[in-house]
């Protein structure tokens, strides 16, 4: 029989071993110490914590391979708006649980519609990281961006995050999450590759049933 | 006249001062456990203003208590204003009036002896009495607010802290029967020379009840069930904003040191510790470092265990504190008697015995009343 109470003490030394490894072990801490900037250096005058006014959305290295905050929307390098890879089919829109992602679709001057958002707008202060944007995207367009310094000092235009903030180059998504990234690539790879295939066969076939027609054609010529 | 209203001030501000700094400490203290506890790292960046000397957070309390200072007081337009004022000065002012009873010993109150506040005989009567306005003010926080999730907290409070009063009040009357003397300093003077209450049988049993029913008193984890954030957002002080909701967390706090400064009165010994014949004033040092032992405890306990229900909550309450408490009384009294016999053998067996029936009456209180629920037996689904 186990000793009275006995459950108790089992769960405090699991805690105590927790607090006291924090302090000698850095990789129990499911966070890094944060740093004010990526140089080092304070920002002019303390107080000004998030950042200074005006500077959105700086570039802030990785918080660890897996951290995973915020959605970006990705290109493939080049001019962002000519290679992005979102057609702004709206299935994330829909998808989001919180419903913080807002898009409108993008048309040319003849009034005919272009594959690409017009505005891409998603609200951090809503957004809460739970990826389903990414799990339903159809174009491997949206994925998790590790950038966790969101804070602003504007909260009414600030927190939305617009279309330009949101877009980042393959490069940037290599350089965050090196595996995921390579993962996704091989995926997109495969899955061109499956659809050029079935498109060739698709083709060779057409173009035997064409060329069985031209015979057939001709066998009827020639009776 | 005035000497004495002097004499008043010199024996209580130190009281407001030490305790509410001590507050301030001791959030701080709370959130950088908890964090480690969870292995995260707390809060390290707040220092001192201006500089980049971050201190380890320690300015953290500061900055909470100013922005808490210049929020905006939110009154709900259907509340009892009167009473939404009221319940947390409520709320605050019996936590500190009992601080008064604690038999803390500065240098600076040894020529003050008639009005040290601790000299009231029936200390401890007055200590119950008073904290039990507590209820009260967390019930008229509840009510005054008018919002369903604060009346429910209300009413959780209520019957929470009438359940765990009682065994808490019974576990005192062990030490009060010991020492015949409800006088607070008396009780720390007869346990002088490492023989604190704790170190036997009933005063260990009643140490126990007292602190469990003590976490229960001041709403700590792992019964914090007026204010269950995942359940009923924060319970009775929903609808508090800005200082109001810093006097409740305040009050809070305070209430935490009182109880464990009376758990230290009563059970370990009060000020009493090593180094006191040389300096006298160690004394405070020593009860202050017992009362923030507590605190880790209970701190560390918040890190630890999950949440009760409320029916677990209560039947832990009547159905195994509080008769194990009356039988620790009873044991208690053969004890004394036993003890009175001054002699060697009749009190190592009184301490065998007396362990035996209340280790045994508290693992067949926990046999009787473990629920026959048994893993569900599915028919269909598998």
């Amino acid at each position: 029989m186990s000793i009275l109470g006995g459950g108790i003490f089992k769960g405090m030394k699991v805690t105590l071993w927790n607090f006291v490894l924090s302090y000698f072990r850095r990789d129990r801490l499911t966070t890094n110490d944060y740093s004010w900037r990526p140089d080092g250096d304070l920002p002019q005058g303390i107080g000004d914590y998030p950042k200074e006014e005006g500077e959105q959305l700086s570039d802030t290295t990785t918080v660890t391979n897996y951290s995973r905050n915020f959605p970006m929307l990705l290109h493939d390098g080049g001019e962002p708006m000519d290679t992005v890879r979102c057609v702004a089919c709206q299935i994330c829109e829909r998808e989001c649980p919180p419903q913080c992602i807002y898009i409108e679709k993008d048309y040319d001057e003849n009034g005919k519609y272009i594959k690409r958002p017009a505005i891409f707008d998603i609200d951090v202060s809503v957004c809460m990281s739970c990826q389903i944007c990414v799990e339903v995207c159809p174009f491997d367009a949206i994925v998790m961006n590790s950038q966790f310094e969101l804070s602003t000092p504007d909260r009414f235009g600030g927190l939305l995050v617009r279309r330009d903030d949101l877009l980042k180059s393959n490069d940037y998504y290599h350089q965050i999450h090196p595996e995921e990234a390579a993962a996704r690539d091989q995926k997109m790879a495969a899955e061109k590759a499956a659809k050029e295939a079935k498109k060739k066969a698709a083709a060779e076939k057409a173009k035997a049933a064409a060329e069985k027609k031209a015979a057939e054609a001709a066998k009827g010529d020639a009776e | 006249m005035s000497l004495v209203l002097i004499d008043i001030l010199i024996a209580t501000v130190p009281l407001m001062v030490i305790f509410a700094s001590l507050f301030a400490f001791t959030t701080w203290l709370e959130r950088k456990a908890l964090a480690r506890i969870q292995n995260r790292i707390g809060p390290n960046k707040v220092g001192i203003p201006c500089t980049r000397i971050s201190l380890f957070g320690l300015g953290q309390p500061a900055a909470d208590g100013i922005k808490m200072l210049f929020k905006e007081d939110i009154v709900p337009r259907g509340a009892d204003r009167l009473f939404h004022l009221l319940a947390p000065i409520l709320a605050l002012i019996p936590a500190m009036l009992v601080l008064c009873f604690l038999p803390l010993e500065f240098p600076w109150t040894k020529s003050l002896l008639p009005v040290q506040a601790f000299l009231l005989d029936g200390a401890v009567i007055f200590f119950f009495a008073i904290t039990g306005l507590n209820t009260l003010a967390v019930f008229m926080a509840g009510w005054a607010s008018r919002n369903k999730y604060s009346l429910l907290g209300g009413m959780r409070a209520v019957a929470q802290m009438v359940s765990y009063e009682i065994p808490l009040v019974l576990s005192a009357v062990i030490v009060v029967m010991m020492v015949g003397n409800l006088n607070a300093a008396e009780i720390a003077k007869a346990q002088t020379g490492w023989d604190w209450f704790v170190f036997s049988p009933w005063g260990f049993a009643a140490f126990v009840i007292f602190f469990i029913a003590a976490l229960a008193e001041t709403n700590r984890s792992p019964f914090d069930l007026p204010e269950a954030e995942s359940e009923i957002i924060a319970g009775y002080f929903t609808e508090y904003s800005g200082f109001k909701f810093a006097l409740f967390f305040l009050g809070e706090y305070i209430a935490m040191f009182a109880i464990s400064g009376l758990a230290v009165t009563l059970f370990l010994g009060g000020g009493d510790g090593p180094g006191l014949a040389e300096l006298p004033w160690l004394s405070v040092i020593w009860f202050l470092a017992k009362i923030f032992a507590l605190i880790a405890v209970m701190i560390w306990l918040r890190g630890t265990l999950p949440r009760l229900r409320v029916d677990q909550l209560m039947g832990f309450a009547w159905k195994f504190m509080l008769p194990l408490s009356i039988l620790n009384i009873l044991v208690a009294g053969f004890a004394w008697h036993a003890e009175h016999l001054e002699n060697k053998t009749i009190t190592v067996i009184t301490w065998v015995i007396s362990l035996a029936i209340l280790y045994g009456a508290a693992s067949g209180l926990n046999q009787l009343n473990r629920s026959n629920v048994r893993p569900r037996e599915y028919k269909y689904a598998e």
